[in-house]
C-alpha cells in the first residue's frame, strides 16, 4: 500500500469508526478502496498493446531493412562427397523421419536419438533454378562435413532465372573468348557496362518509342473504326479511309526501322557472353546484358556492400517487378497505392463533407434523420469485399459499360471504363470510407461554438455565408482527421480492391506522356495486394518471404508518410484558432 | 413628479409605464409580444418603445425573460427549434416578423454585442470588415475607412492600429469585448442590442465599455441586458425591469430606481431578491 493512504489512516480518517460500525465495509487501506487494480489492469492492457504494435513494427522494420544487405556464400561439402553452394538464410531444428534415420551411420543415428530425435539443419539459398529446379535447399548438420567461403564465388542476379550462384570462368566479348576467373578484370568491367548500356538503350526504344508508334497506330486504327461506326456520310468515310490508308504505312515504316535498331542491339548483346560455373561444374552461359547485378558476396569491402545494399534498394523503388514479382522493384505498386489513396481523398471529402453539412446544418432534426444516421453508420460496419463486389457490379459493369457504349465504342468489346480501373477503385473506397467522413464532420461541426454562429449571424450574414467563412474554417481540423481516419482505412484496403481493378502485374504506370496524360480507366498495381501475391500466390514462397516484408515496410511507410502529411495540414489549421476556446 | 404610493399588486399582466421626460421617438416598438419555448411560456403579452437614440436597459432576476425579448428583437430565437411567438415588434415602422420581412436586411439594421466577447479566429481588421464583407463591399478604401471609424467608435483604435493584421484572439478579454463592438457599429447599424456585454470582463474593462456606451449614446439607440443594477443607473436614460416573462415597470432610469411603483421592482432595485 502506498504511503498518503497509510499517513491518513494514522491521521485518524474518520473511516476507522466507519469500519467498526460495518464490518463488510472496504477498509481504506484495502487495494479496492482506491480502485487500484483496475488503475493495474488498464496500465497492463495498454503497455501490452503498446508491445505488441512497437513488436511488429520491429520485426518488419528489421526483416525489411536487412533483406538487401548483401550475405556471404558458403560451399559446403556433404558427407557424400558432394558440395553445394550458396547464402546461408536460416537455421531451425527439425526431426528427421525414419527414413532418413535408417540409411544414417550408427554414430550419428545415436546422436539424434540421444537428442531425443532432433537435428539441426540449415537453409541454404543455391540460386540456380534454371539447372537445380529449386532456389533453396535445406541441409542437415549430420551432412555436413565442411564448410568454406572461397574469394571467388559470386551471386549474379539476372533477369532470368533468378539468382546464380557460382564462379566465374571466362566472358566473350565481340565472339572473342577471355579465360579469367577474376570479376575484377577490367575487360570484363568494360564489356559489362556497354551491355548494360545497349540493353538500357533497347529498352528505351521498345518502350519509349515504339510504344509511341503504336499508341499513334492504335489511335489512327480507332479514328477510322469510329466513323465507319457512325452515320457519316460516304464523302467522310472514304476521307476517313484515305487518312488511314496514308497514316498507316508511314508509321508501319517508322516501326519497322526502329525493330530493327532494337535488332541490331540485340545481335550485339548476343556476342557478349559471360560464361559461369555453378558448384557441380556444369558451365553457363549468359548473355552479359542479362545480369543485373553482379555481387562478390565473399571479398567485398564494408563500402562496397553498402553500395550493393543501396543500388539493390534503389532498384527497389525505381524499377518494375520481373521473375513474378519476386525480384526487381515495385514502382509501379508505390505509385498505384499512392494514385489511388489520393483519388480517393479528392472523392471522398466533397462527398462525406456536404452530406455532412446538410445533415447538421441544413436537415430538420428529426426521425428520418435519425435514421440516415444510422444507416451511415451501419455502412460503416459492412464487410468491405462487398463494397468491391457493389463496385464491380455498379461502376464498372452498369456505368463504366454505359460510358464504354457512349464514348468508346470504337473499342468495343474490349472494355475501356467497362472492367476494373483506377477510378472505380477509388470510388469504390471513397464509398467504403465514407461513413467515417461523415461522422467526424458532423462532430466537427456540432463542436463549433453556437457563439460563433451568432456572432456572424448578428452582423447580418446569410446561413450559408456563416458556414463558408466561420464554421467550415473552425471545423477543419475535425474534417482533416476524419480524412486522415479514412486516408489509412483506404489505403490498407486490398479484399475489394481485387475485384475493381488491382491486377498483379500493370507496368503501364497510370500517367504517361499519353493525352489525357492520366488514365483513370487502367487497372494498377496496389502494394497491399502485391503482398499478398508475393507471398501466398508466387511460386517460391521462400523467395517471396523478403520480398513481403520489404513491400511491408513501404506500404507502412507510404500510409506514414501520406498521414503524417495530412497531419501537418491538420495542425497548422488548428494553430490559426489556438486561444479562441472559452 | 411626485412621490407616488406602491401599488402591491398589479393586475395581471398589467405593465406600470411612468410617463415619458424625453420626446425621442420609437425606434423599437414591441406590442402584446409573446413567446413560447415548446410548451413553455417565457415572455407573456410585453408592449414596450424604446426611444430611439437613447440607452434602455433591460432589467431582472435570471431567467425573467430579458434576454429572450432582446433576442427577439433581431430574431436570434429564429434559430431555436420549436419556437413559437404571437403579437408583433416593429423597427421603425416595419413590422420584423411579417413573413415578407429580409431576416438578414434585419439584422444588418441592428447591431448585436454578446455576453462573452466572440471575435471571429481572423485579424482584427477582418473581424471588423466582417459585416462589409458578407454585405459583398469590395471596395478596399471603404473597408479601411469603415474598420477605422468603427474602431475609434468602439475606443479600440488606438490600441490596435499597429496590430490590425494579428490574431483577434490574442486581444484581452476586453479588448475583445470593444472589438465586438467596433464589428457590431461597423455594418452601421440604427439599434445596438448588447446582452449583458460586461459580464465575463473585470472592473476596469467595464468601465471602459460603459464609457464607450456614454459616447455611443445619440448615435444609436441602444438597448442592454444587464445583471448589475448600478450598470443600469450608470449608463441607461431608461429602465425596464422584468419578472417573470412580463414587464413589470418601464419609465426613466432614475425614476423607475428611486420612486418605483411596483413592489417588487423597489425590492429588486433595493436588493432585496433578485
Amino acid at each position: 500500500m502506498d504511503a498518503p493512504t497509510r499517513a491518513q489512516t494514522e491521521a485518524g480518517i474518520p473511516a476507522q469508526g466507519a469500519r467498526q460500525r460495518r464490518p463488510d465495509a472496504i477498509r481504506p487501506d484495502d487495494l479496492r478502496a482506491e480502485g487500484e487494480p483496475w488503475t493495474w489492469l488498464l496500465g497492463g492492457a495498454l503497455a501490452l498493446g503498446i508491445v505488441m504494435v512497437l513488436g511488429l513494427l520491429l520485426l518488419v522494420a528489421w526483416n525489411g531493412a536487412t533483406t538487401f544487405w548483401p550475405r556471404p556464400i558458403e560451399v559446403v561439402t556433404l558427407t557424400d562427397g558432394s558440395r553445394i553452394a550458396g547464402e546461408p538464410v536460416r537455421s531451425q531444428a527439425f526431426r528427421p523421419g525414419p527414413q532418413i534415420i535408417a540409411e544414417l551411420p550408427p554414430g550419428i543415428r545415436a546422436r539424434i536419438a540421444a537428442d531425443g530425435g532432433i537435428a539441426d539443419r540449415t537453409l541454404y539459398r543455391t540460386g540456380n533454378y534454371d539447372l537445380y529446379g529449386d532456389d533453396f535447399r535445406w541441409v542437415p548438420d549430420f551432412q555436413r562435413s565442411a564448410a568454406e567461403r572461397p574469394g571467388d564465388m559470386v551471386l549474379i542476379e539476372r533477369l532470368e532465372w533468378g539468382v546464380f550462384v557460382g564462379r566465374i570462368v571466362g566472358f566473350t566479348h565481340d565472339g572473342e573468348r577471355t579465360t579469367t576467373g577474376d570479376p575484377r578484370n577490367p575487360a570484363l568491367e568494360a564489356a559489362y557496362r556497354a551491355a548494360r548500356a545497349r540493353w538500357a538503350e533497347i529498352r528505351r526504344i521498345e518502350r519509349g518509342e515504339i510504344g509511341t508508334v503504336n499508341h499513334h497506330l492504335e489511335a489512327e486504327r480507332l479514328r477510322l473504326r469510329r466513323v465507319l461506326l457512325g452515320d457519316h456520310p460516304p464523302a467522310e468515310r472514304e476521307a476517313a479511309e484515305r487518312r488511314f490508308a496514308a497514316e498507316e504505312p508511314r508509321l508501319t515504316a517508322a516501326y519497322q526501322r526502329l525493330a530493327a535498331a532494337a535488332q541490331r542491339l540485340r545481335a550485339e548483346n548476343a556476342r557478349d557472353t559471360i560464361i559461369l560455373q555453378e558448384i557441380g561444374g556444369r558451365e553457363v552461359t549468359l548473355p552479359l546484358s542479362a545480369v543485373v547485378r553482379l555481387v562478390r558476396a565473399n571479398d567485398m569491402t564494408l563500402t562496397e556492400k553498402i553500395g550493393v545494399y543501396l543500388s539493390r534498394w534503389w532498384e527497389f523503388l525505381s524499377e518494375e517487378p520481373r521473375e513474378a514479382n519476386t525480384e526487381g522493384g515495385i514502382l509501379p505498386a508505390i505509385f498505384g497505392t499512392a494514385a489511388m489513396t489520393l483519388l480517393l481523398v479528392i472523392a471522398v471529402a466533397p462527398f462525406g463533407v456536404v452530406t455532412a453539412l446538410y445533415l447538421r446544418e441544413y436537415a430538420r432534426q428529426g426521425r428520418i434523420t435519425a435514421f440516415v444516421r444510422i444507416s451511415v453508420n451501419n455502412l460503416a460496419g459492412v464487410p468491405s469485399i462487398v463494397y468491391g463486389v457493389f463496385g464491380l457490379g455498379f461502376f464498372a459493369y452498369i456505368v463504366g459499360a454505359s460510358i464504354d457504349r457512349l464514348f468508346f465504342p470504337e473499342k468495343l468489346p474490349s472494355p475501356t471504363f467497362g472492367t476494373g480501373g483506377l477510378l472505380w477503385a477509388s470510388l469504390t473506397l471513397a464509398l467504403l470510407t465514407v461513413p467515417v467522413v461523415i461522422v467526424a464532420t458532423e462532430e466537427a461541426l456540432a463542436a463549433v461554438p453556437r457563439s460563433m454562429r451568432e456572432g456572424s449571424l448578428a452582423c447580418g450574414a446569410s446561413k450559408w455565408q456563416t458556414i463558408r467563412n466561420i464554421v467550415l474554417p473552425r471545423a477543419m481540423p475535425g474534417i482533416m482527421t476524419g480524412l486522415i481516419l479514412a486516408m489509412a482505412r483506404g489505403a490498407g484496403e486490398v479484399a475489394p480492391l481485387m475485384l475493381v481493378g488491382v491486377v498483379k502485374l500493370a507496368p503501364e504506370l497510370p500517367i504517361d506522356g499519353f493525352f489525357p496524360f492520366v488514365h483513370l480507366e487502367r487497372s494498377f498495381m496496389h502494394l497491399g495486394f502485391h503482398i499478398y501475391d508475393v507471398g501466398f500466390q508466387s511460386r517460391n514462397s521462400e523467395a517471396g518471404k523478403p520480398m513481403v516484408f520489404v513491400t511491408t515496410l513501404l506500404l507502412l511507410a507510404l500510409i506514414f508518410l501520406m498521414n503524417i502529411g495530412a497531419i501537418l495540414v491538420r495542425n497548422r489549421l488548428k494553430r490559426r484558432f489556438q486561444g479562441s476556446q472559452f | 413628479m411626485s412621490a407616488t404610493t406602491i401599488i402591491e399588486r398589479p393586475a395581471e399582466g398589467a405593465t406600470v409605464y411612468h410617463p415619458k421626460t424625453s420626446e425621442a421617438a420609437p425606434a423599437v416598438s414591441v406590442r402584446g409580444f409573446s413567446l413560447w419555448y415548446g410548451a413553455k411560456q417565457a415572455l407573456f403579452d410585453n408592449t414596450i418603445d424604446i426611444q430611439s437614440g437613447m440607452v434602455t436597459a433591460l432589467i431582472g432576476p435570471s431567467g425573467c425573460g430579458k434576454s429572450t425579448l432582446l433576442r427577439s428583437l433581431n430574431r436570434m430565437n429564429d434559430l431555436i427549434d420549436g419556437i413559437r411567438m404571437t403579437g408583433s415588434i416593429s423597427l421603425m415602422g416595419d413590422d420584423i416578423y411579417a413573413p415578407a420581412a429580409d431576416v438578414i436586411a434585419l439584422r444588418k439594421r441592428m447591431g448585436m454585442v454578446f455576453q462573452k466577447p466572440n471575435p471571429f479566429p481572423m485579424s482584427i481588421f477582418e473581424n471588423v470588415a466582417y459585416p462589409l464583407r458578407v454585405d459583398g463591399v469590395r471596395d478596399r478604401r471603404i473597408v479601411q475607412e469603415t474598420v477605422e471609424r468603427s474602431l475609434r467608435g468602439a475606443a479600440l483604435w488606438e490600441e490596435a492600429k499597429d496590430r490590425l493584421n494579428e490574431s483577434a484572439l490574442g486581444l484581452s478579454g476586453g479588448q475583445q469585448q470593444r472589438l465586438c463592438i467596433a464589428r457590431a457599429i461597423a455594418g452601421d447599424p440604427e439599434v445596438l442590442l448588447m446582452d449583458e456585454p460586461c459580464s465575463a470582463l473585470d472592473p476596469i474593462a467595464t468601465a471602459k465599455i460603459e464609457e464607450l456606451i456614454d459616447n455611443l449614446r445619440g448615435q444609436y439607440t441602444i438597448i442592454i441586458v444587464t445583471h448589475s443594477m448600478s450598470q443600469a443607473g450608470r449608463v441607461s436614460d431608461n429602465t425596464a425591469f422584468m419578472y417573470l416573462g412580463r414587464i413589470i415597470e418601464y419609465g426613466e432610469t432614475s425614476t423607475v430606481f428611486t420612486q418605483p411603483r411596483v413592489q417588487r421592482t423597489q425590492e429588486y432595485v433595493t436588493g432585496r431578491f433578485g
